[in-house]
């Protein structure tokens, strides 16, 4: 049902001349997830998230957000969206209070002083770190500034690009916690990044982008499932044969008489069988990275 | 609308100093020229001076120069001086180009991720560069009056009420006019130092176009572009009524730049 969705994009299309940024993209993001968008830089991750916000016009092709067409309706849409820019700038000469009071003033939901505050603590800003002009902010400062600015009127939908870069792990930690909560709120959260092991721990479903086209989109623990595991096979007394003929997905790294260590991809099964009446002692399975499966189609695509 | 006020606010905060600034050393420039009037008046020395005019100037003010060379004349350079008119237009142009500069900065991915719509970006731009006008133009006119009232010598002729006026209400006119064409620049460009420069540059070739015209004949068919040419400060001191046409002019070319800003800001991708 199209009001389960809090995104929906159909044939999206972006042309810049003869460079075509964004080609056919179609996808949906359901409410209450946190949705990442991946790809390598000049994906199309931005441009997707600019034209949902209509600061960026498609050349064909439409986004509906929140159940508005993101172009007709585009006030109405913004109204309930927070954004937090991927390149944040904002006046040097203004105090951090000033930008979170203008920015919250130019909404039209009003702004819970005690949510704020909330977030401000958790992202570490002090009072008098707001008082400061914004000339004096480190980019970590800035960033968290950036990201209360788009938290603080607690809107319906969150498009947050890049939204960890330049952010210590301690704060990264802090901020994933606070999407958790927003999460857990029902609120969605629609995030672009490159750092797959953040999406990895965050997101509940991913797309990826490759060169302005889509071509993965599932769950994550989906594309977990599809990473190959590297199994290590350990036996009490030397071996003196291979596993035999194992079928398509697996792939021999190293026979050594005491130890086997072999790529899978999908089940365990044909392993565990030809490993039938062997003295196994231990068996090892690295938990799938989502990284290995990605670095595959940042490079290669769906093929 | 209320958000549109604020935004509005948050602007003409930004560029408060620099109005205030430009507004006080107006004002004081025509202090200023009141007492070089005064000094030259005292001495009696305007016939002196006017023999110092070389003839192509002469010929080049016409018989604007009798009444240029007289207190009341002094007291009125300010309005058309090229100094006092190169900072207003500048001052406009700074202003037009501020959707540029937010473009530029970034700051307009912020504002526009709110429910805000695009034209009153330019609302905005419009109301302030109407503003700063009117606020720059008032402070010269007091810059004027206070002069005349503490400086000027009794027996001298000062400008009459309604001579300042026409002044004013032309040289506002104008800096709307060039507020239009930098406006509608901005809304094209991203980067201000390239609308401003591309708007600074016409108004400047638009200048000279207007002053070489005046000397060199070829030049007097293509005068008209120049909207300098609609603003006659010397006839004005000299007497003549504005036509109404040359007002219309610049209000024609500010309002066109306006509408042409809405349009192009409307439809581009930021």
């Amino acid at each position: 049902m199209a009001t389960e969705l809090a995104i929906q994009i159909h044939g999206l299309t972006k042309k810049y001349g003869r460079l075509t940024a964004l080609k056919d993209l179609a996808l949906d993001v359901r409410y209450g997830e946190i949705f990442g968008f991946l790809g390598l830089n000049g994906a199309g991750k931005t441009t997707t998230i600019r034209i949902l916000l209509d600061l960026l016009r498609p050349s064909a092709g439409r986004a509906v957000v929140l159940g508005k067409d993101c172009q007709l309706h585009g006030l109405a849409v913004r109204e309930r969206v927070g954004h937090l820019p991927g390149e944040i700038r904002f006046y040097g000469d203004m105090s951090g209070v000033e930008v979170l009071n203008l920015l919250a003033r130019l909404g039209r939901r009003p702004v819970e002083m005690s949510y704020r505050r909330n977030l401000l603590e958790r992202l570490e800003l002090s009072s008098s770190d707001l008082r400061r002009r914004i000339r004096e902010y480190s980019t970590g400062m800035k960033r968290k500034l950036g990201i209360v600015q788009a938290l603080q009127s607690d809107p319906d939908l969150l498009i947050l690009d890049e939204p960890t870069e330049g952010l210590d792990p301690l704060m990264q930690e802090s901020f994933y916690e606070v999407l958790f909560e927003v999460r857990r709120r029902g609120r969605t959260v629609f995030m672009s990044s490159h750092v797959l092991s953040e999406v990895e721990k965050v997101c509940d479903r991913i797309a990826l982008l490759r060169k302005g086209e889509l071509v993965l989109l599932s769950p994550v623990e989906e594309v977990r499932r599809l990473a190959a595991r590297r199994v290590r096979v350990i036996f009490d007394r030397d071996v003196d044969r291979g596993p035999g003929n194992l079928p398509s997905g697996h792939e021999i790294l190293s026979l050594q008489p005491r130890c086997w260590t072999v790529r899978v991809s999908g089940h365990l099964g044909p392993l565990v069988d030809a490993m039938a009446g062997l003295p196994v002692r231990d068996l090892e399975v690295e938990k799938p990275r989502l990284e290995d499966v990605l670095i595959k189609y940042y490079r290669e695509g769906p093929s | 609308m209320k958000e549109a006020l604020w935004l509005g606010l948050h602007s003409l905060k930004r560029v408060r100093v620099l109005v205030l600034m430009i507004g006080l050393l107006l004002a004081g420039f025509q202090v200023l020229l009141t007492m070089v009037a005064r000094s030259i008046h005292r001495s009696n020395a305007f016939e002196d001076m006017s023999k110092l005019i070389p003839d192509f100037m002469r010929q080049l003010l016409g018989p604007s120069f009798i009444a240029l060379m007289s207190f009341s004349g002094i007291v009125c350079v300010g309005y058309f001086h090229i100094a006092v008119m190169g900072s207003l237009v500048g001052l406009t142009i700074a202003l037009a180009t501020e959707p540029a500069s937010e473009i530029e900065t970034g700051f307009m991915d912020l504002l526009l991720a709110r429910p805000l719509a695009r034209h009153w970006l330019i609302s905005r731009s419009v109301a302030l560069i109407v503003v700063c006008t009117v606020f720059t133009l008032l402070m010269m006119m007091i810059g004027t009056w206070l002069g005349l009232y503490c400086l000027a010598p009794t027996e001298a002729e000062w400008p009459s009420p309604r001579l300042i006026r026409s002044l004013v209400l032309n040289l506002g006119v104008l800096m709307l006019c060039w507020g239009g064409v930098a406006l509608a620049i901005s809304s094209v460009s991203r980067r201000r130092s390239v609308a401003g420069s591309t708007a600074g540059l016409l108004a400047l070739s638009l200048y000279l176009l207007d002053y070489v015209a005046r000397v060199w004949e070829p030049a007097e068919s293509v005068r008209w572009l120049s909207p300098f040419m609609y603003y006659n400060p010397l006839e004005t001191i000299l007497g003549v009524e504005t036509p109404a046409r040359n007002l219309w002019v610049l209000a024609g070319v500010a309002f066109a730049g306006f509408v042409l800003a809405y349009f192009f800001f409307s439809r581009r991708d930021l």
